[in-house]
């Protein structure tokens, strides 16, 4: 059995007196694509962003890639999202004055140093090899989600966040960008945490937790 | 009073050892050992020579630190050499020799001329015990400054490093700081100075030789441009120019410092963080040579803006008698013409006017003098720490050749004196003035 990449035992976060995540065992194991399903306010997004480090738990223990989140300092998290994590956004968050490729050596400049000609390959990789100069208000919102994997997967990410990343994507867009992260996930070995409300994105995973109201009340798992 | 005079040394000694004990982490004891052996040693051999010789060895101390100047610029312009890739590996050649007796030697070298700049400001023998006492609270001051110094440099990030051309440039830096305070220890003026005389004997020699065109059509766009070589600016930034070069030379050097080679790693993100790593390293290098430029800036003002105090009275105009002499009682009231201090006069007639003063040279010889030289602007001259100082060109003349003609001295003027008075030929004096004043302006452009 290959060793796991997240590992959480009675995790959990309030805020203020709503707890948005009731205390959840979790493994998750390296190179496993993982779909977390749940109605709006079921603590999907609560559970990502604690797992890439976005947020700090209320209680329970947190280990991603072996690291212990909760002994990290602030400093000790940046490293962490720097060198482990790649996130994935509905809303894309580009930097909209700047170039397709400018965005992805932006990722690369907080990571290390930037390199135009990786992160040109980058782009090719995920089929934008035509629109490397182009902004993102120029680009469609599949052009906008392909750049942004070539974002998150460019400074070698051991685990993949997505927050609904095809949720503003019409269903031919959302099928190249499945098919891209399967390809990629194939090539680059990563964990993919994928967080949807959508039953046929979900599908893409190799297993699927259900959230409800902060609970994980079911778990399917599709493929081994 | 004395004790509050030795802070800067005292400041620049502390930062000496930090930066040594930074620049040799990997024998940080010994560092601190020979440091503490090179402090002890330089106050107490100054001391020794000083209690031995008629007058502090500062040509001794002066030595060592024109000499570690020069080191540095040859060390530098091979750093920079070296930053090219033609003499092996930069970073590899710029790293500190990590031999036992190598750092050691270093170490003690420049505590030792820290201590003996530290010595020579220690106030002059006046009885039997001070110049025992006064270099044993030096040392022990030293050495405790140094266990603080061990503390400070054991905070300081580890990521801080220095290779050994940066350690060089700061070391240098903090010994030239520590000696510009004091008049005679100081490189920075008489080095500007340097540059101007070499400036001026260069244009001789071109006029000597009749390369200067000497036609009465470009004659004053000459003499413009011979005026201006002659200033005393091209002194102060051909000075400033060799001061500052070795230092801008190691922060060149270790920019251009080759990165390692990455390129046959598959992935690009270990591979940028790999370079960026390298970069990094190399950036936190630069900060002690950098912060060395500061300490060399520090040293050049203090050097044009020395806080000595001078003794340079006011002037006292004086007249000349129905005879045309100028007399001046040796002794009445406060006055003492035979005081050792200068005393400065003025003297007018005729829309003109002369600066001139009276000195007892330490030898017991009375000296009237022009407040100008035969080389210089009539800027005049300031006393301070056994000289008197020449305030345009920053050069020391011992008291005892006040008198004595040529040079930056003073011009001498003829007197006599008798009846407890000196008597002075006005028309002498006028004349006197005016040929030198003439001549040194003409040098200037007319200025």
């Amino acid at each position: 059995m290959s060793a796991s990449t997240i590992e959480t035992k009675a995790l959990s976060r309030s805020y203020g007196d709503i707890c948005a995540l009731k205390p959840i065992d979790l493994v998750v194991p390296e190179g496993e694509w993982l779909s977390v399903m749940g109605h709006s306010g079921s603590g999907k997004s609560t559970l990502m962003n604690l797992v890439g480090g976005l947020d700090r738990p209320s209680s329970g223990s947190l280990k991603v890639g072996g690291e212990d989140l909760l002994a990290l300092s602030e400093d000790g998290l940046a490293r962490f999202r720097r060198e482990f994590v790649g996130i994935i956004f509905q809303q894309h968050h580009l930097v909209p004055y700047l170039s397709a490729v400018e965005n992805v050596m932006l990722a690369q400049y907080f990571h290390s140093t930037p390199d135009e000609a990786e992160a040109r390959l980058a782009l090719e990789r995920v089929g934008l090899g035509h629109r490397l100069r182009n902004r993102p208000g120029e680009l469609s919102g599949g052009e906008q989600q392909r750049v942004c994997i070539a974002r998150a997967i460019i400074n070698s990410p051991k685990l993949l966040l997505g927050d609904e990343p095809t949720g503003n994507l019409d269903h031919k867009s959302t099928i190249m960008v499945m098919e891209l992260l399967k390809e990629l996930r194939a090539e680059e070995r990563f964990t993919v945490v994928m967080v949807t409300h959508n039953q046929e994105v979900a599908a893409w995973g190799d297993r699927t937790i259900y959230l409800d109201d902060g609970v994980l009340v079911r778990e399917e798992r599709l493929r081994s | 009073m004395s004790a509050l005079k030795l802070l800067p040394q005292l400041l620049a000694w502390t930062a000496l050892a930090v930066v040594l004990l930074r620049g040799c982490t990997e024998r940080r004891r010994l560092t601190a050992f020979a440091c503490a052996a090179g402090f002890v040693t330089g106050v107490l051999g100054i001391a020794f020579l000083a209690r031995s010789l008629p007058a502090t060895p500062y040509g001794v101390v002066r030595s060592l630190l024109g000499g570690s100047f020069l080191v540095l610029w040859v060390v530098s312009v091979a750093a920079l050499y070296r930053s090219t890739g033609r003499g092996g590996s930069a970073v590899a050649s710029a790293r500190l020799p990590a031999r036992s007796l190598a750092i050691g030697s270093l170490s003690f070298f420049f505590a030792l001329t820290a201590g003996g700049i530290c010595a020579c400001r220690l106030p002059a023998a006046g009885g039997d015990l001070l110049p025992l006492l006064a270099p044993l609270a030096l040392v022990l001051a030293g050495l405790a400054l140094l266990v603080g110094a061990l503390a400070v440099e054991r905070r300081l990030p580890a990521s801080l490093t220095v290779n050994f051309p940066g350690l060089l440039a700061a070391l240098v830096a903090l010994l030239l700081f520590s000696s510009a305070s004091l008049l005679r220890l100081d490189l920075f003026s008489p080095l500007s100075m340097k540059v101007m005389k070499g400036t001026h004997d260069f244009v001789h020699q071109f006029m000597e030789s009749i390369l200067i065109p000497d036609h009465i059509f470009v004659r004053p766009a000459i003499w413009g441009y011979i005026g201006f070589l002659f200033g005393k600016e091209v002194g102060f930034w051909g000075g400033m120019v060799i001061w500052f070069t070795p230092v801008l030379l190691v922060l060149l050097a270790i920019r251009f410092e080759l990165l390692p080679k990455v390129s046959h790693i598959r992935q690009g993100a270990l591979r940028r963080k790999l370079l960026a790593a390298a970069m990094r390293e190399r950036n936190l290098r630069m900060v002690i040579p950098a912060l060395s430029l500061v300490v060399f800036a520090a040293a050049a003002y203090q050097s044009c803006y020395p806080s000595v105090e001078y003794w340079d009275p006011k002037p006292v105009l004086v007249s000349a008698d129905a005879a045309g002499e100028i007399l001046l009682a040796k002794k009445g009231g406060d006055l003492n013409l035979e005081d050792g201090k200068l005393h400065k006069y003025l003297y007018r007639q005729g829309g003109h006017e002369a600066r001139f003063f009276v000195l007892l040279t330490p030898t017991g010889k009375l000296t009237v003098d022009l407040d100008a030289c035969a080389i210089c602007k009539p800027d005049g001259y300031g006393q301070a720490e056994g000289t008197v100082i020449c305030y345009y060109c920053k050069t020391l003349i011992p008291l005892d050749t006040v008198g004595k003609p040529g040079g930056c001295n003073p011009v001498p003027i003829a007197f006599t004196d008798k009846n407890d008075a000196v008597h002075i030929n006005a028309v002498t004096l006028m004349n006197e003035w005016t040929r030198t004043v003439q001549s040194t302006t003409k040098k200037e452009g007319g200025k």
